[in-house]
């Protein structure tokens, strides 16, 4: 299980994070909804070791995190971008983390094979780069990620800058995912409709603090969400459309 | 091809290796009195003298090749870190302003205001004044360049390697050097032709006692030694020649 204990996080005078407090247990994605500038960024990145924390305690399986380096806490961050490594192929790519750990060839061909497979990336092993979609870098990435089998997978808004329809197949891709590789990670998005259809678990992030939800209910009835005021929009757009004269009448 | 252009690139080329062939011609010479239209003696005197051991001009063309390694060299290796410690300090832009500051004066402007420090610290009319003198110039324009490289998505890759189990020198070697050699090239051939082609700053101060083929160059020119001259601009143009040739080979071919 993680757990996050008072995290805090200021730069300067500035307060970003205030007694962030809240557990994962494994096997579960925990959501994050939450606005641009609300600390969701920064406290991934707190938990992935890539920043430092201002006060507070990371814990792993009861092991204090806080001081150790990012590659020691095995904990993978998934940035927006999917920052593939332009001088490698696809294969290379997905290999990355398997290579650092010096894992021998049959292993890595055997582990990468597998893994390009089950991201429907099987043709295009030995294609560079900047002959991918999107999506297909996306997916790369996540492939990158997880043939290491990280503990704990922090996702950063990872399909923000996809397309709708490339969004909604990446959704269904991570979850797929998620059942098959079991996978402890923490989700973060400003869009509501993908922190409900990620999550087993749901928070919203708001001025540095976090708020987690017992269920969807709760979530959804909750003002500072704001998903009531888009069940609202919807309900009307329907009521147009049912208002919507047809064709035939 | 059609022939059309075919014919434009070769007067365009023509045109660029004019210059050179000039010189190249001129350092076979030995007079050329009016009114003849054609050199009246033709020589190999120049180019022998230039091997031998003790002739001057390749003591000069040593020094310059040796003083324009060592500012590249440094200017790149120094230029690469401190490119990247900038890239992440909150007073980014003001140290970027401070790498320009250089090149709003001109060198000699440069060296006259910085010879009083070299003179008092021992540094006027020696090789390692000479040497600081040009990285002061050749250092911010690698850090210049590093500039652009080190982008926010750079150092994000650097991070996400981190986060994939990488060790810090892990994620220096096989992430940001692999990128960077590129650019890594680019800077040390450019900050090795600042270095190379350096008059203002090199003649202040090196006093003359530091003679590069620059100065060796209007030295003869103002001797009006100009077969001497063309010599030394022959050598002068050899190793951007060569550096264009390794530039096209190794650095513009693997990025397109």
């Amino acid at each position: 299980m993680l757990e996050v204990k008072n995290i805090e996080k200021s730069f300067e005078k500035e307060s970003v994070l205030e007694q962030v407090n809240f557990q994962l247990e494994e096997n579960q994605v925990l959501s994050v909804l939450g606005r641009s500038g609300s600390g969701k960024t920064t406290l991934l990145k707190i938990i992935a070791g890539l920043e430092r924390e201002s006060g507070g305690e990371i814990i792993w399986k009861g092991q204090t995190l806080n001081d150790l380096p990012p590659n020691a806490r095995k904990i993978v961050y998934l940035y927006q971008e999917a920052l593939l490594f332009p001088h490698l192929n696809v294969f290379e790519n997905v290999a990355f983390g398997l290579r650092l750990k010096h894992e021998n060839e049959k292993v890595v061909k055997e582990k990468v094979g597998a893994m390009l497979e089950a991201l429907g990336l099987g043709e295009h092993e030995n294609k560079m780069t900047h002959q991918l979609s999107g999506g297909q870098k996306q997916r790369v990435s996540f492939g990158r990620a997880l043939v290491i089998s990280p503990p704990v997978l922090l996702l950063d808004e990872p399909f923000g800058a996809l397309d709708g329809e490339t969004r909604k197949q990446m959704q269904d891709l991570f979850f797929k995912m998620k059942e098959q590789f079991n996978m402890t990670a923490l989700f973060v998005t400003h869009d509501i409709k993908e922190a409900i259809i990620i999550g087993d678990k749901l928070g919203h992030m708001q001025n540095g603090r976090i708020k987690l939800y017992e269920d969807l209910a709760q979530f959804l009835l909750d003002p500072a969400t704001e998903a009531q005021r888009e069940l609202k929009f919807w309900e009307g757009v329907k009521a147009d459309l049912d208002n919507y004269p047809s064709k035939d009448s | 091809m059609k022939k059309g252009p075919r014919f434009f690139i070769a007067i365009i080329g023509l045109g660029i290796a004019f210059p050179f062939l000039t010189l190249l011609l001129f350092s076979f010479m030995k007079g050329w009195f009016f009114p003849s239209i054609s050199p009246t003696t033709w020589t190999l005197d120049y180019w022998i003298q230039l091997f031998q051991v003790e002739g001057e001009l390749l003591q000069t063309s040593l020094t310059s090749i040796l003083i324009s390694i060592f500012v590249a060299f440094v200017s790149t290796l120094l230029g690469f870190f401190l490119g990247k410690w900038m890239a992440t300090h909150p007073w980014r832009k003001w140290w970027l302003l401070l790498a320009y500051f250089p090149f709003v004066l001109s060198p000699v402007i440069l060296a006259a205001g910085i010879q009083f420090f070299f003179i008092k610290f021992g540094l006027s009319g020696n090789f390692l004044g000479v040497l600081i003198a040009q990285l002061l110039i050749a250092l911010p324009y690698a850090i210049i360049i590093y500039n652009g490289f080190w982008s926010p998505s750079m150092l994000d890759r650097e991070k996400l390697a981190r986060t994939l189990g990488g060790t810090a020198w892990q994620a220096f070697w096989r992430v940001s050097i692999p990128l960077s050699s590129g650019v890594i090239l680019v800077v040390f051939f450019q900050t090795f032709l600042i270095s190379w082609f350096e008059y203002g700053l090199t003649r202040l101060i090196g006093l003359g006692k530091v003679k590069t083929l620059t100065i060796q160059v209007f030295q003869f020119v103002t001797e009006t030694n100009i077969f001497l001259a063309a010599l030394s601009g022959v050598l002068l143009v050899v190793p951007p020649l060569i550096l264009l040739w390794v530039n096209k080979r190794f650095v513009i071919n693997q990025w397109i």
